[in-house]
């Protein structure tokens, strides 16, 4: 009896071992995930294959760069005016547009030191509304108000993102070529262009499939 | 210890140890019950009640509930702040999950793994943002939702039903012809996918956009022997078209496409493999438990010393059996969204700035107008130089 009483004692003592193991569905990670700060370039341990913080540094950085280093900007005798367009999103991914030109303009505007300058056209009805209170008297004016002083554009910044997506049993693949380009106001020449590509792939849990 | 053990009979030691067995499980049953929300009937207030009170895999169920209901309900902020809580989730790889390889596992119900939906849920809260988009001008962005929502349906297991939603290929074409680019390919690939259904040719003029949806959708139940089978339950709704009525114009809304064929032409999953493999074991380990057990017994009664240690060792293995079998959890995830039309149609007409009365009808198979059904409402059109999207829904919640 005492091989049998033994196993009997193992399987009392097994049995409700193996079904917990099945059965613990209560909390989580119930310390919780500490806040990780991470740089913006960094690849985060939530991720997909569309346009990530990471790409927007990359891809920013470098047309930011590119901008500086044509002869048109770096040798212009009078500081060249820039407005920026709306990117156009052809890929399957919705974004922020507005923020990749928000990072180009806040990169050159650092390191530029002032060789561009941006005009703000998303401020236009604003200043128009304040121009018009300093016409009509309404409120104080430091120079002629019916002057026109809104300054027209040099060139124009603008970019487009397209994708490309493949998708099979083994996982998903995107391609995305960010291209940005700045288009000289006065002559509709492209005198800049660059581009940046970036590829991403990866296959989900099978428990999503 | 075990000379006092060696005494005991194995009659005795037999419910010992199936008591033993039970305060294990015990052990299982420790969560204490949550408080039941308050509810009001708004479903946009008691879905965020809920939805603050529900496991964190189930936030993005109520992220899309609630969306669908405040779309209906013309609350569009929080809409959009629902699909792009949710939006991140379901459109990345999630790989490396913790609550995935739970859900995987045989001792796991597949509803613990985080939801995400199933590719016509999910195809759904792209089309709805993708609509939101639009709306807030940036037709661009509504169709990168057309783009991945088809891709998303991209894997079904049978070709024809591959990426064949008529309406996402039309709105990406119809995007792609409004930024005077060509959308000639997909007006074709939706064009072939309507078959027989005639879709208007684009007017890229057009500033009125309606997107209409009648009927309701899938429900989801679990089939087989231990409800590993994932199946829908379907029912043709009464309406099966629409018709706007509008400024003298009569705004015909055909159904382009319907979630019920959408959900029940999808083919297995793999999670469905792995359901059924849960499925067998579950049946196997229950078989030979139900085998040795009753081995078990006839051993018992057998007399001989002999008899007594195959009747333990048998009850073991049966004892083993049962419990692996009670423990393994095959049962499919149906956890669904559950205010989901089954029929969605869209119409592009050009109209003044201005407010129109208007009046919404649905029709049944037979073209009848179904008449309790029947709309009046207010179009709004915003000022030329942007598109006014108008959502329209025969549901209510």
């Amino acid at each position: 009896m005492n091989t049998s009483l033994r196993l009997l004692l193992l399987t009392s003592v097994a049995a409700p071992a193996l079904f917990l193991a099945g059965c613990a569905t209560g909390v989580e990670t119930p310390s919780g995930v500490p806040v990780t700060e991470m740089k913006a370039d960094e690849r985060g341990f939530v991720a997909g294959t569309g346009v990530e913080s990471q790409d927007l540094v990359t891809v920013t950085d470098k047309m930011a760069r590119g901008v500086l280093a044509i002869p048109e900007i770096a040798n212009a005798k009078q500081t060249p005016r820039i407005v920026l367009e709306p990117v156009v999103n052809e890929t399957r991914f919705p974004i922020s547009k507005d923020i990749f030109l928000t990072r180009i303009r806040t990169q050159l505007n650092e390191k530029a030191m002032g060789r561009v300058r941006f005009l703000d056209r998303e401020m236009m009805k604003t200043l128009e509304r304040e121009r018009d209170l300093k016409r009509n008297g309404q409120v104080t004016a430091s120079a002629d108000p019916s002057v026109v002083e809104f300054r027209g554009a040099d060139y124009f910044l603008t970019g487009k993102l397209q994708g490309l997506t493949t998708k099979t049993s083994k996982g998903t693949s995107d391609y995305i070529l960010y291209s940005f380009r700045l288009t000289d106001a006065r002559t509709s020449e492209i005198i800049w262009e660059s581009s940046s590509e970036i590829k991403k792939q990866g296959l989900e849990d099978a428990a999503y499939r | 210890m075990l000379n006092r053990l060696n005494t005991l009979s194995f009659p005795r030691l037999l419910p010992a140890a199936f008591a033993l067995a039970l305060f294990g499980l015990t052990g299982c049953a420790t969560l204490p019950e949550r408080s039941q929300p308050r509810l009001t009937g708004d479903p946009i207030i008691d879905g965020n009640t809920l939805r603050a009170a529900a496991p964190v895999q189930d936030r993005v169920l109520w992220d899309y509930r609630i969306a669908a209901s405040a779309l209906r309900a013309g609350q569009l902020d929080e809409a959009k702040l629902r699909l792009d809580t949710a939006l991140p989730l379901i459109g990345g790889i999630l790989a490396n999950d913790a609550d995935a390889k739970k859900a995987r596992s045989l001792f796991s119900a597949e509803s613990t793994k985080t939801f995400i939906g199933e590719p016509y849920e999910r195809v759904m809260a792209y089309y709805y943002r993708g609509l939101l988009y639009w709306r807030d001008g940036q037709p661009d962005n509504a169709r990168a939702c057309y783009r991945s929502a088809q891709l998303i349906d991209s894997d079904a297991e049978t070709a024809e039903y591959k990426s064949d939603y008529v309406l996402l290929d039309y709105l990406d074409g119809l995007v792609s012809a409004k930024l005077a680019a060509d959308g000639s390919d997909a007006f074709a690939r939706a064009q072939a996918t309507a078959k027989n259904l005639k879709l208007p040719a684009y007017d890229p003029a057009a500033n009125v956009l309606i997107f209409a949806e009648y009927g309701t959708g899938p429900r989801k139940y679990g089939g087989g022997e231990y409800s590993e089978q994932l199946k829908f339950f379907v029912k043709n709704s009464a309406a099966h078209g629409a018709t706007l009525n509008v400024n003298g114009q009569s705004v015909n809304l055909p159904a382009y496409d319907d979630l019920n064929f959408q959900a029940t032409t999808r083919g297995g999953r793999v999670m469905d493999y792995i359901l059924g493999g849960k499925a067998v074991f579950k049946r196997t380990t229950n078989t030979v438990g139900d085998v040795a057990l009753i081995g078990s017994i006839i051993a018992a009664n057998n007399g001989s010393r002999d008899g007594d240690r195959a009747a333990v060792a048998l009850g073991a293995i049966g004892l083993i059996g049962k419990i692996a079998s009670a423990a393994t959890t095959p049962r499919a995830d149906i956890r669904m969204w559950d205010n989901l039309p089954q029929r969605l149609s869209f119409a592009a007409l050009r109209l003044a700035p201005g407010d129109y009365p208007a009046t919404l009808e649905f029709q049944d198979a037979t073209g009848q107008t179904l008449r309790g059904l029947t709309q009046t409402l207010t179009l709004h059109v915003d000022p030329l130089g942007r598109d006014t999207v108008i959502f329209l829904s025969e549901l209510k919640r």
